[in-house]
């Protein structure tokens, strides 16, 4: 399967009168998993909701395979980009498997039941979050880490080779955000699906991503390989933070250290 | 799998008792008759009887329970659906009493009297109440919630409501035919008044059910649904004219009839989970049946009269209601 291709235009959105991304070209690799960084108020989840046509550009365009995604039905696109979002809501009483179903939409007949692929679909998304044995299981009983996995598998029932995720990590501990993480590293691994986060945490991002967009003021001011893109310079550029950027010895990806004004700087030049 | 058994034993359930509703409502009155009555009367045999002719006046009045019920119900689906609200429902929301409104003032000022008009007036008089609760509470930060929503159509159904007394009160013909078409009553209709009914409310409820799939995909966040590819604006606004007409129809010909719309589809929900085509069809059912177990029980508590049938899903449907706020503490679908 070739992978589709998605850029951003000369994109420019905003919210009523507001404009909050100016002017702003990206293209999103393929089969790479890509982060977007940047401050509060940067434009980064503006951009991922750009993509994900929950909100219309002012004015340039989204192009997936080099055709605006305007003049493409929206169960076709559905077929191509699938979104987590920062908020997911489960009806009340839902069991995981039911819910996971509703991936499906895009793919359904006119009031058929699921066919023979609707439900490999199913089986396959729950099988690549690790999910199956909750299958019975209310939604409505499951820990955060394990609902974030159920929304994931919604998203991957729906098939789509490009993946936005807005802040999987948010309100999960350490341990469950490097699980959710690594499933999704897997996902891109096996499936070659391609991945674009936003992430708040930049040693996460250094960590699992092969090319990091910076944003600043609505800007993209920077995009590359996390080892060109975290540095002190461009820690300071984007967020005005000091830093220190140290080797993590176990994944060798580069790690910020951020300095506070209490701290005594002894022994790093 | 469990879920499907469960829907089944509850599809049973219903149609069970939407039988012994049937049956009950056509014997059981100010003159009983027997089942051997009821049979003859079916099958048009003995119709010198008088027995017979009393249950052939009964039967558009259980018709048109079953309808209104399950109309009222279904609306009650649609607009906790569309709203996201575990407690809307029509006569919450004040569309009920914007229906009225229009009604009244149509017979009041244009002495309008075909029961068409009333379809018509009761239509766009909900339709204006409905769009203006729903603006009404979406003002401020947030938007609408759930509490916000009840509020603001507690408020606009009062106020219209006091409109509503201002045009009937002075004028005594028209407080006598409307305080019992206020109160909501199923007991006053012909066949012609179904046969009028049948073709909106058909349509209304098979509509909704196409729309099955694309509201059990509003339910999860708006943002997944445009994700998955929904049409969102589409979807809201014909379910919201399918509720509307649902409850318009049965307002027009019945009076507002409250709860029905609230109870019904909450407990269905509450036990099958809130996949819409099963929903739908139950919500249906149960709707029709408790319609008119209630008009049973309104005439055996008011015999030798009757309580309308307005009264008694109020009187059961009250204690409920407050039973689904204390348990649900308003959270949101």
């Amino acid at each position: 399967m070739k992978a589709h291709s998605l850029k951003a235009e000369n994109l420019v959105a905003g919210y009523g009168d507001d404009i909050i991304l100016n002017s702003v070209n990206m293209k999103i690799p393929e089969n790479k998993i890509s982060v977007i960084l940047g401050s509060n108020g940067s434009g980064k989840s503006t951009m991922l909701k750009t993509f994900c046509r929950l909100l219309a550009p002012k004015s340039g365009s989204i192009l997936l395979d080099d055709k605006s995604i305007n003049c493409i039905r929206s169960k076709d696109i559905a077929k191509s980009i699938g979104l987590l979002p920062q908020d997911s809501i489960a009806p009340a009483g839902i069991s995981v498997a039911e819910l996971v179903a509703r991936g499906r939409f895009p793919y359904r007949k006119f009031m058929a039941p699921l066919t023979k692929e609707d439900y490999i679909a199913i089986e396959e998304a729950m099988e690549a979050m690790n999910i199956c044995m909750l299958a019975d299981k209310s939604v409505d009983e499951l820990s955060g880490g394990q609902r974030q996995r159920v929304f994931i598998a919604l998203a991957l029932a729906q098939q789509t080779d490009i993946l936005f995720l807005d802040e999987p990590t948010t309100y999960l501990d350490i341990a469950y955000q490097i699980e959710i993480l690594d499933l999704l590293k897997d996902l891109n691994k096996k499936k070659k699906t391609t991945i674009v986060m936003v992430l708040h945490d930049i040693n996460l991002s250094s960590k699992y991503a092969d090319y990091i967009f910076a944003m600043k003021n609505g800007h993209l001011i920077k995009e590359g390989e996390p080892a060109d893109i975290i540095t002190p310079e461009t820690i300071r550029e984007i967020y005005g933070l000091e830093s220190v950027v140290v080797t993590d010895p176990v994944s060798n990806s580069p790690m910020i250290i951020p300095i506070s004004s209490h701290d005594e700087i002894s022994g790093v030049s | 799998m469990k879920q499907n058994n469960k829907i089944k034993t509850i599809t049973l359930i219903g149609i069970l008792l939407l039988f012994i509703s049937v049956i009950l409502s056509i014997t059981y009155g100010a003159k009983s008759v027997g089942l051997s009555d009821v049979i003859d009367a079916l099958l048009g045999r003995n119709l010198e009887d008088y027995n017979v002719n009393v249950v052939q006046a009964r039967l558009p009045r259980t018709l048109f329970g079953i309808i209104a019920g399950a109309s009222l119900s279904i609306s009650g689906v649609l607009m906790q659906s569309i709203t996201r609200n575990p407690i809307a429902d029509p006569s919450i929301l004040g569309v009920n009493t914007g229906a009225s409104l229009f009604i009244v003032f149509g017979i009041s000022f244009f002495n309008i009297q075909s029961k068409l008009s009333y379809i018509g007036l009761a239509f766009v008089g909900a339709l204006l109440t409905s769009i203006f609760v729903y603006r009404l509470a979406s003002l401020g930060y947030s938007g609408a919630t759930p509490i916000k929503l009840a509020i603001s159509g507690a408020a606009i159904s009062t106020a219209l409501s006091s409109l509503i007394s201002i045009i009937v009160m002075p004028d005594s013909s028209v407080m006598t035919s409307f305080r019992f078409w206020q109160i909501g009553s199923i007991g006053g209709t012909s066949t012609d008044d179904i046969l009028l009914l049948l073709p909106f409310t058909v349509l209304a409820i098979v509509v909704s059910f196409l729309l099955s799939d694309n509201l059990d995909t509003m339910l999860l966040s708006e943002e997944t649904a445009i994700a998955l590819g929904l049409n969102i604006g589409r979807t809201r606004i014909l379910a919201a004219l399918c509720g509307v007409l649902l409850c318009a129809c049965t307002t027009a010909l019945a009076g507002p009839i409250s709860f029905i719309g609230l109870m019904i589809p909450h407990l269905i929900r509450s036990s099958i989970g809130s996949s819409h085509k099963p929903l739908i069809i139950l919500s249906g059912i149960y709707g029709g049946a408790i319609l008119i177990i209630s008009d049973v029980l309104g005439r055996i508590l008011g015999a030798p009269g009757e309580l309308e049938s307005g009264i008694m899903t109020a009187l059961i449907g009250a204690p409920v209601f407050i039973y689904i706020i204390r348990k649900a503490k308003l959270q949101s679908l």
